[in-house]
């Protein structure tokens, strides 16, 4: 069930940009101009539409984003009052999508403040091409996307074979095919309805075989970026247990895969890439938030983890701020404890989760520190070097997983 | 038998590869620029490429974008004696990267897990 508005009755569109959203009625007009200039400029001899899916936003989101003066028209979808996630909106795409008999989907976040006509162009164009889906390749500030960077990206890359680097980016495109795949999938949790869409997809065009690509967007993500140890809130439990969720769904695939592959780029010639603007992270918060985990879940992490990893660990907790270091090898065994944990665990998944946070803020607080020095770049390839290690830690896996 | 195809303008850095990688157990065809490398590669069809960047015709990362618009699949390990490269974003279409050494164990490893990698085609989870 869901809510549409549709005042040019659009019945049939070849591309469709869509926009979700939650109260954001302050930043949603400008990546729906930004949409509208995309399509007009580089798909003008297409039939677009640029779609609006909203959690019925009280805060005048729908109000503007149908003012937003655009050449192509729009559509406003919503969930039903009270039904939240973004992952909802998504399905809401998925269906309309189908229905319009959409052979491409772009994707956009409602709060991005740098993006340009071009980011149409280039998650758009490779799905007319021969791409199920693209992925965004843009510069982001070396602590923006925290959980991009110490998990999600590793885990999918070690998973699936496929370096992805923005796997919860926020912004893609996909075909048609790939939506009615999506549609059709019948293992939708509450975390896929929520955060846990953007893995989820990604996920599943990777499992599926699907060609995929990753597009230069030329300009750095610029949005809404927060501090990791401010407010995690719901999102790491429902990306990181989708992540969990998919291991056990997709054993039978991610155990043949060795190593990783590239993947096909897209947009080459962007010229100089633009530095993103700073994120400030505050790292004593960071480590007192992982020192106070032990006394609120250590229980926990002494059945989860292995005696070894658990000693490490106990190590770990020793040291200072001043000289604090979670090695990532320690990192990538501590999760793959943690999913075997999830995979045997009857009740209580959801606590399961949320004890692996005050671990993930230690690893921050490391990887903050460690990179403090780096260039943008230099931390990059430190985030290469992590995903090296979640790469040989594959083998551990696959022991304790099939033990 | 593994074929490697080597190309760089250094003269000897070929054939110290060659010699080492044959060691291996790899068959080895080398190639000194850039000229017709797609016509090499489509002739010759190794089952990797080491790449030197920074050669004196030839970049080695535009030479990478033209591999992959042909042979997505092929596995490309580039070499370059200087690490500066990484920060181009063009050489994350490669398999691996190393810095040139006298010590080849990095370049072997990395060849071997390019060539080791794998992805099954199928779903399991259609």
């Amino acid at each position: 069930m869901h809510i549409e508005e549709n005042p040019h009755d659009v019945q049939a569109a070849d591309l469709i940009v869509g926009i979700p959203s939650y109260n954001e009625a302050d930043l949603i007009s400008f990546p729906t101009q930004k949409a509208s200039e995309g399509l007009v400029k580089y798909f003008g001899s297409k039939n677009s539409v640029i779609i609006n899916c909203d959690n019925d936003s009280k805060d005048g989101t729908r109000e503007a984003f149908m003012n937003t003066p655009t050449e192509v028209p729009k559509i406003y979808l919503s969930t039903p009052p009270g039904v939240t996630g973004k992952g909802n909106n998504f399905k809401n795409l998925f269906r309309k999508s189908c229905d319009l008999g959409a052979q491409a989907i772009v994707v956009v976040d409602a709060d991005l403040k740098s993006i340009t006509p071009r980011w149409i162009k280039n998650l758009g164009e490779p799905l007319f091409e021969d791409f199920g889906f693209v992925a965004p390749l843009y510069v982001r500030h070396k602590y923006d996307g925290t959980i991009t960077n110490n998990i999600a990206y590793p885990m999918t890359r070690a998973l699936y074979g496929r370096r992805v680097r923005q796997p919860i980016g926020g912004d893609f495109g996909f075909s048609g095919e790939l939506a009615e795949i999506y549609l059709s999938h019948e293992n939708w949790t509450p975390a896929i309805a929520a955060f846990g869409i953007d893995i989820w997809m990604s996920t599943i065009a990777m499992c599926h075989g699907k060609s995929i690509c990753q597009s230069y967007m030329g300009r750095p993500k610029v949005h809404k970026p927060k501090d990791p140890g401010e407010s995690l809130g719901p999102m790491f439990v429902q990306v990181v247990g989708t992540i969990f969720d998919m291991m056990i769904d997709g054993c039978a695939f991610w155990k043949e895969v060795r190593w990783s592959k590239p993947t096909a780029i897209f947009g080459f010639g962007l010229g100089e890439m633009e530095m993103p603007p700073p994120v400030d992270v505050n790292i004593e918060r960071l480590y007192d938030k992982f020192q106070a985990g032990f006394a609120d879940y250590g229980s926990f992490w002494k059945e989860a983890l292995s005696a070894n990893l658990s000693k490490k660990l106990s190590e770990v907790k020793e040291l200072p701020l001043a000289g604090f270091e979670f090695p990532a090898n320690l990192w990538a065994e501590m999760l793959v404890d943690f999913a075997v944990a999830y995979k045997n665990c009857k009740n209580g998944k959801k606590k399961l989760m949320e004890s692996i946070i005050p671990l993930y803020f230690g690893r921050t607080c490391s990887y903050v520190i460690e990179s403090e020095p780096m260039t943008i770049q230099q931390a990059e390839e430190l985030i290469e070097d992590q995903c090296g290690v979640f790469e040989y830690s594959k083998s551990y896996l696959l022991n304790r997983w099939f033990e | 038998m593994k074929k490697i195809l080597i190309v760089d303008d250094e003269e000897v850095i070929r054939i110290l590869y060659a010699e080492e990688l044959e060691e291996e157990g790899y068959e080895i065809v080398t190639t000194g620029s850039g000229h017709g490398l797609i016509e090499i590669i489509g002739r010759e069809k190794p089952d990797l490429v080491v790449l030197d960047i920074k050669m004196a015709e030839h970049d080695g990362l535009d030479l990478l974008q033209d591999i992959r618009k042909d042979f997505y699949n092929i596995p490309v390990v580039l070499c370059s004696a200087y690490s500066s490269f990484k920060g181009d974003l063009k050489s994350i279409a490669a398999d691996y990267y190393v810095v040139k050494s006298a010590d080849l164990s990095e370049l072997k490893q990395k060849i071997r897990m390019a060539l080791e990698g794998h992805i099954p085609h199928q779903s399991t989870q259609e």
